[in-house]
């Protein structure tokens, strides 16, 4: 186990030495948050966020290089400067931003409880005593586990795990961001036909990129390039090809 | 007897009497050996201890949160823990002896069993047992560490076993065998219980291994001690303080185990003290 982390700690470290050439980025994504990033039947990283970044770079002069990290040590890998930028549909929250930087938000999103056809609850209230899946780490956890209720939290490590065991009937309902939520419950073959969005919480959480408080120029230069793609409309077309909306 | 003496007699009785009988040597190596091994284990120990204390009265902020957090995460790793050597060790004994059995049928499963399990590793089966074989049945997150850790560890210990009975001098069983004892009794009263000495040891030691490999079932979102770190640092970013802690409280417990493990085994080798 210990082993596993060294490796998952220095194998980034390494290859970053090697890729950190003139206007080459390195960004970290966890490609198992359709369809925000996945990973298509080539075992490459595609997604909306994927997208988003490489037409911001391309508007600033950088080329940005993707890389597969577990969501639980993201953040400290970018902290470490294992890579230049987290690109992980990451929420936007005091905690993260006392710990690191964010760009602008780039997309909103609310955290929805999925549970098998047939199953209905209209808050977490109706939830109590059950159990509810999530993916470690995640906004969708932390809401459930600061919402007050008594149900069982059980974390994975990855939300598609959780959604398995749903369908499996082991727990009850998973929480998640509204886009993995709905790509689960209307469009996963094997998936969509059992699942349901039962309920949507109100708050809006943005989401945004993420790099290490010293990397200032970084953020603001894709600032700058998520305001021209939002000008031109390639922001739009990424949001409508991936997200439908 | 000289001989005898030599291989058996502890160095405590030696220096006890005030005379060496024995080639000086021999006595001297194994009581530096012994005495090595308790500094070691001390050191740690205290090492550990003092280390976890001096980080929580230091830094209360965040070192004592995170302990404070994690006590619930225990209550699963032992649970799976003691549930597991309970179930690993009569499957080890069984496989131990059916790797040993003339009966070619017997013979056959109980090594098929070793090495097909020996060869995956114990991640894998988790998540095999887990995962995979929820398509036809399912068992709760418990049931499924439990039966994959006795299972993976079963296949080892049926090794520990195999080699304990096998070490024990052919004569014995030859003995009992003569004075009238059938089979079954010749191994439960004369070898078990001599190949017992050589057992626990390795056996004790994949205990302790058994506790450390626990931490995998975070893979199943079981909330044991790791899973409950896991979810601490994704939430407070604070990496280096929580494994800090993670990696201490393992430490302790095993290092506390590891001596239950050596006084077990001293009680063990009791005869040979009394020589």
């Amino acid at each position: 186990m210990f082993r596993r982390f060294l490796l998952a700690i220095l194998l980034p470290a390494v290859m970053a030495t090697s890729a950190s050439a003139a206007e080459k980025i390195s960004v970290a994504c966890n490609p198992t948050w359709p369809p925000m990033e996945l990973l298509d039947d080539n075992k490459q990283i595609v997604g909306f966020d994927v997208d988003m970044i490489h037409a911001i770079c391309k508007e600033v002069g950088l080329e940005a290089e993707f890389r597969n990290v577990a969501w639980d040590g993201i953040f400290a890998g970018v902290a470490a400067g294992s890579y230049d930028l987290v690109a992980s549909g990451v929420t936007i929250t005091p905690e993260r931003q006392k710990a690191f930087l964010f760009t602008e938000p780039y997309y909103n999103v609310s955290q929805i409880i999925v549970m098998q056809n047939g199953q209905s609850a209209k808050g977490f209230e109706d939830l109590k005593g059950k159990k509810v899946g999530g993916q470690i780490g995640t906004t969708g956890v932390f809401v459930a586990q600061k919402c007050g209720v008594e149900f069982t939290l059980r974390e994975y490590d990855d939300v598609g795990l959780a959604m398995q065991d749903l369908v499996n009937g082991r727990i009850d309902a998973v929480v998640c961001d509204s886009p993995v939520a709905l790509y689960y419950a209307n469009k996963k073959e094997g998936f969509s036909d059992v699942l349901t969005v039962a309920f949507r919480t109100e708050a809006n959480e943005h989401l945004g990129f993420v790099a290490k408080k010293e990397n200032k120029d970084l953020i603001e230069k894709l600032n700058k390039g998520l305001a021209a793609i939002r000008a031109n409309g390639v922001e739009a077309a990424l949001k409508k090809k991936w997200l439908g909306d | 007897m000289n001989e005898e003496n030599q291989n058996n007699m502890p160095a405590g009785v030696v220096a006890a009497e005030g005379k060496i009988e024995v080639p000086a040597g021999g006595i001297k190596l194994s009581e530096e050996r012994k005495d090595s091994v308790i500094n070691a284990w001390t050191l740690a120990l205290v090492g550990a201890v003092a280390s976890l204390t001096i980080l929580c009265t230091v830094w209360p902020d965040p070192y004592l949160d995170v302990l404070a957090f994690l006590p619930g995460g225990l209550v699963i790793t032992f649970q799976v823990t003691i549930l597991s050597i309970l179930c690993a060790i009569p499957l080890g004994l069984i496989t131990g002896l059916g790797r040993l059995s003339k009966n070619r049928v017997i013979n056959l499963i109980a090594s098929t069993y070793v090495e097909v399990i020996r060869g995956i590793p114990l991640l894998v089966q988790i998540f095999y047992i887990y995962y995979a074989l929820a398509k036809f049945l399912q068992v709760s997150g418990l049931t499924s560490a439990v039966i994959a850790i006795s299972f993976c560890y079963g296949a080892y210990m049926g090794e520990v076993f195999r080699a304990g009975i096998m070490a024990v001098n052919k004569g014995q069983t030859e003995a009992a065998r003569s004075l009238g004892f059938n089979k079954v009794q010749t191994m439960m009263y004369v070898i078990l219980p001599q190949a017992l000495r050589t057992i626990v040891p390795p056996v004790g030691n994949e205990c302790i291994a058994m506790l450390k490999d626990t931490s995998l079932v975070s893979v199943m979102a079981m909330p044991d001690l790791m899973q409950f770190g896991r979810s601490y640092a994704a939430k407070t970013y604070l990496y280096f303080e929580t494994y800090t802690i993670i990696a201490l409280i393992y430490l302790i417990i095993t290092l506390l185990l590891s001596k239950g493990v050596s006084i077990l085994e001293g009680r063990l080798n009791y005869y040979d003290k009394r020589k």
